[in-house]
């Protein structure tokens, strides 16, 4: 038996302690704060602890407050998750991957009533929050860089900055600014990159997305930073929302001074004109004087920098928008819906489920120095988040109520992951835009799972993500018995029992113990060899099935 | 937000259900209606539609549009076809003896001169803008058209190139169950070819490997069944539970006659060679075997010469052999497949619609090439619901500007949607809680071209 099938054996029956897989697999980022701090107090860089907020203080007011909605609708919620539940939710929510069969082994065992904000901290600390986050917010700040290759080009940078930005626990509302004002390049990265360079960490990518174009970058400013949907005012006055087509070019305006070279190409490439506050509002002959959205107006002094000095107003804590926004959508990320849902559409006409939930939010984030892992700490520690996604009670079905946990679908990245974990088999970095000669079984099942733009609560599946689990190459692989994976390793063990051996294919895919009736059958089923008469195939058989359930290919 | 329904009881999450279920196609526009009536009505099987997309943007110069004589025409010769009047490029011989059944469109204007931006546009209708996911047209009469008992995917994409805007290529709001089944993808530096087209045409990963027998493949299924069933019996969930609908789909594919459309050795190698042994001249051939089988949406994808390029249209230098070249794999490929059509009385049922994302400079480069040109271009339709042997609209003398009838990128498309019998006019609930029509409100059909 090879070094590395001994080393996963030992993985998956959790024979070393806790703490071993843990040094080795979430080594702290840099800068990353105090790894042993209490549970109470926020690693805001800077080292505000007297005035930070309590994040446990928030998760109470967070059950509160939706207690109050579910009695006043009657609905009784869920009762809590077992650990088991728990712990692959917060794995996948937080690091974008299941937890490894070690980790559930001792989670299970450790009798410490805090261990459920402990894995947390745990968690936030890990380069799996980083890579997951940085993931996330990209898919939401350049969502163009998907669809399009020139785009994802021009924005190879994003994603490392966004790490550097998570790994070194920077506000979001500092990270906002830098993204507002960068400076636009000297047009050379491409050149750098088609010589072997590294691509430098930069936010460049959301001007470059947006074509420098000062429509699209004021509507994607107000969609993102704000939670205020302008597109239909710019070309009329919305008849719906509150918004007109003048306070559109009036946010437009802080961009007027990119100065596109070539307007007809999908990315930017240009210089920037200081000092320019004004656009001409399309077929109407009228010019809009840059205007904040509260219809205020900056007084300019001497060497203000158009951009700086509205992100200047976005970002600040005054802004009722921003903090609002914010909380909304890492809600969203937790709940697979927004408390205002759809998240970009906070307004009159969509108002919050829950008003001064929203709020309380936004003010405890905005004290924390909008430090994303403060409100992950307060939403993961409530009862709320912490409900079991099974079960059927009268009402519990109106996702606005938050009585339960919705079954949400996996991204293609948590997909990719989680298929890695639970396999053992060796993890495949993802392929630059314009890679030649690119595919790849990552890239296959990335492409075959990539989002559809529905909620993670309303996707549909597909026949070809069906073939692709059931009989594609990166299953077929975890399922090779003379392979290095999670299924030989188990399988070679003569040691193990064979309810021990499906005990430990549970932990794998499903990050929990089978049920007696589970185990009984299956045990059965693999003693018996199946078809093939072989219990070692039959286990392979018992592998596939869990792969291919929605147990496995779903966050819960 | 927008809530358009905001007095109705229904909720988005009960709208998208009612659309699934196509009891929402609301429409809005009598007139549009009538003729769409009027078409559906026609006798005869369900319509369905072959798209022939031309990556990269084809020169109507030298193909549909030729303007000989002028110093912007080069040196291709037109030829009579068996339309008298109606004259095209002497490299597509045998679509001019097809004319008949063919209607040009020597008027095609839009706006946009980036490839994935374009592509974007002539394959969804609409411009990218926000974030709106504006469903490619595929999805959109595959949503519309297929026959629920179907064994096989409504819409199959054969040998796409979507590296410059897969969006382009995506089911957008309409979410992934009208997604396509795609065949022979070529993707960067990764271009289908070698043998004769058609080994690369197959569905990936659409059988188990070789030592998972019928009877074990059944015994893993039993296995799923009674893992998952508990799970899913404990949660109210449309995701999960469309999970278990696409596994049940996939293997009702897998295990179907339909399937078989898939294995091309079943054709006679005349009829093949016909075609022409290349992954368009074969892809053509799978299409007929599709819509054979009622499928309602199959594109093919000419990319290039075989083991050339990827945007083989895209002739920005030595133009004219580029074309002539394209056009020897175009003429047989899809002369044949009209031929086969008709021989199986299918063409009456079947729209064919042959377009890029845009035209190419009536003027000549430096390099003999021509380049991007959105403002006066050329698209082609024939087969069902269109009245052939005409051409529709012109160009100027120097094909630099469109002199009668533009066609713009939704007057396209609705015209194909009544050619199909369908009401352009529908609407389908977008991601954003916002219905959005399957083709722009303000687009004008063409009508003197439907049958």
């Amino acid at each position: 038996m090879s070094r590395l099938r001994i080393l996963i054996l030992i993985l998956i029956l959790g024979m070393i302690p806790l703490g071993a897989f843990a040094a080795s697999a979430s080594a702290p980022p840099p800068a990353a704060g105090d790894p042993d701090r209490g549970p109470g107090e926020a690693s805001t860089p800077g080292g505000i602890t007297s005035s930070a907020p309590d994040p446990y203080a928030l998760a109470e007011a967070i059950d509160r407050r939706i207690g109050d909605r579910l009695e006043e609708a009657s609905v009784e919620p869920a009762p809590l998750a077992d650990d088991a539940e728990f712990l692959r939710r917060v794995w996948l929510d937080i690091a974008g991957s299941i937890p490894p069969a070690s980790e559930v082994r001792s989670f299970l065992l450790d009798d410490d009533p805090q261990k459920r904000r402990k894995i947390v901290d745990r968690l936030l600390d890990s380069p799996g929050y980083v890579r997951n986050m940085s993931m996330q917010w990209r898919n939401l700040m350049i969502p163009e860089a998907e669809g399009d290759q020139q785009v994802g080009f021009a924005a190879i940078g994003f994603e490392p900055w966004l790490r550097q930005q998570f790994a070194e626990g920077v506000g979001y509302d500092a990270m906002v600014r830098e993204l507002l004002t960068v400076p636009l390049g000297d047009g050379q990265q491409a050149n750098r990159l088609f010589s072997g360079e590294e691509p430098e960490p930069s936010p460049i990518g959301f001007v470059a997305a947006k074509a420098g174009d000062p429509g699209a970058l004021a509507a994607g400013t107000s969609r993102l930073f704000l939670g205020i949907r302008l597109e239909c005012a710019q070309c009329h006055d919305h008849p719906f929302a509150t918004w007109s087509r003048d306070e559109f070019w009036g946010l437009a305006a802080f961009f007027s001074g990119l100065d596109r070279q070539s307007p007809e190409m999908a990315i930017f490439q240009g210089r920037e004109i200081p000092g320019r506050t004004e656009i001409a509002i399309p077929e109407t002959g009228r010019v809009a004087q840059a205007t904040f959205l509260d219809g205020t107006r900056p007084r300019w002094r001497y060497a203000d920098e158009t951009r700086s000095v509205l992100a200047k107003w976005i970002t600040s804590p005054e802004n009722p928008y921003f903090a609002r926004a914010a909380a909304n959508r890492l809600w969203a990320q937790f709940f697979g819906r927004g408390l205002v849902d759809p998240v970009d559409e906070m307004g009159p006409i969509n108002q919050p489920s829950h008003p001064e939930l929203l709020d309380e939010l936004a003010l405890r984030f905005a004290q924390s120095g909008f430090d994303p892992r403060f409100l992950i700490r307060a939403i993961t520690a409530s009862d709320t988040y912490q409900r079991t996604s099974a079960g059927y009670a009268p009402g519990q079905d109106v996702p606005e109520l938050f009585a339960r946990m919705p079954v949400r679908g996996l991204s293609p990245e948590q997909l990719y992951e989680s298929l890695i974990q639970a396999s053992g088999l060796e993890r495949e970095e993802p392929l630059p835009p314009f890679v030649f000669g690119g595919t790849s079984p990552r890239k296959d099942l990335m492409d075959r799972f990539a989002e559809d733009g529905t909620s993670p609560t309303e996707r549909r599946s597909t026949i070809l993500q069906a073939l692709t689990l059931m009989n594609g190459p990166l299953v077929n692989t975890a399922l090779n018995p003379e392979g290095s994976g999670t299924l030989a390793a188990v399988a070679d063990s003569y040691f193990l029992s064979t309810r021990e051996k499906v005990e430990a294919l549970y932990l794998a895919a499903f990050s929990r113990l089978p049920r007696d009736e589970e185990l009984e059958r299956l045990a059965r089923y693999v003693d018996r060899g199946g078809p093939t008469l072989d219990p070692k195939r039959a286990l392979a058989d018992v592998f596939w099935a869990l792969l291919n359930s929605p147990e496995f290919s779903f966050n819960h | 937000m927008t809530r358009p329904f905001r007095d109705l009881p229904v909720t988005r999450r009960q709208w998208m259900r009612m659309s699934a279920l196509g009891a929402a196609a609301v429409s809005c526009s009598g007139w549009i209606e009538a003729l769409a009536a009027d078409a559906a009505s026609a006798p005869g099987r369900r319509r369905s539609c072959i798209l022939l997309w031309m990556n990269g943007g084809p020169s109507q110069t030298d193909t549909f549009d030729l303007k000989p004589g002028h110093k912007n025409g080069g040196p291709f010769e037109e030829i009579e076809t068996s339309v008298p009047g109606i004259r095209i490029s002497e490299h597509l011989p045998k679509l001019a003896r097809r004319m008949d059944d063919l209607a040009i469109i020597r008027s095609m204007s839009t706006k946009e001169g980036d490839h994935g931006r374009a592509s974007y546009h002539l394959r969804t209708g609409y411009m990218p803008t926000g974030p709106i996911a504006y469903p490619t047209f595929g999805s959109l009469v595959s949503k519309e058209l297929a026959d629920p008992r179907l064994e096989l995917p409504g819409f199959v994409s054969i040998a796409p190139f979507r590296g410059l805007n897969p969006a382009a290529y995506a089911p957008g709001f309409l979410g992934h169950r009208f997604a396509p089944l795609i065949v022979g993808e070529s993707d960067f530096g990764r271009v289908v070819s070698g043998g004769d087209g058609a080994e690369a045409l197959k569905v990936k990963d659409l059988s188990p490997p070789s030592e998972i027998n019928r009877r074990r493949a059944d015994a893993r299924l039993g296995l799923l069944a009674d893992i998952r069933d508990p799970f899913l019996d404990l949660r109210s969930s449309d995701a999960a539970y469309s999970q278990r609908t696409a596994y049940e789909n996939a293997i009702t594919m897998m295990r179907s006659d339909a399937v078989k459309a898939f294995d091309l050795d079943d054709e006679p190698d005349h009829l093949r060679d016909a075609y022409g042994r290349n992954t368009f001249g074969q892809g053509c051939l799978l299409a007929r075997r599709l819509v054979e089988r009622g499928v309602p949406f199959v594109e093919v994808t000419l990319n290039g010469v075989d083991g050339n390029n990827i945007l083989g249209w895209d002739t920005h230098q030595d133009n004219f052999e580029a074309v002539r070249r394209l056009s020897e794999v175009l003429d047989p490929a899809w002369a044949t497949l009209m031929d086969d059509l008709k021989a199986r009385g299918l063409l009456d049922s079947t729209l064919i619609v042959w377009m890029g994302e845009f035209g190419r400079t009536p003027t000549i480069n430096g390099n003999n090439g021509r380049d991007h040109f959105p403002n006066a271009w050329s698209a082609v339709v024939g087969g069902g619901g269109i009245a052939g042997g005409r051409v529709i609209g012109a160009t100027t003398a120097d094909g630099t500007e469109v002199e009668d009838r533009p066609v713009a990128v939704p007057d396209l498309l609705a015209t194909a949607c009544l050619a199909l019998g369908l009401d352009p006019m529908a609407q389908n609930m977008s991601n954003l809680g916002r219905p959005i029509r399957v083709v722009d409100p303000e687009a004008k059909p063409i009508r003197e071209v439907l049958a």
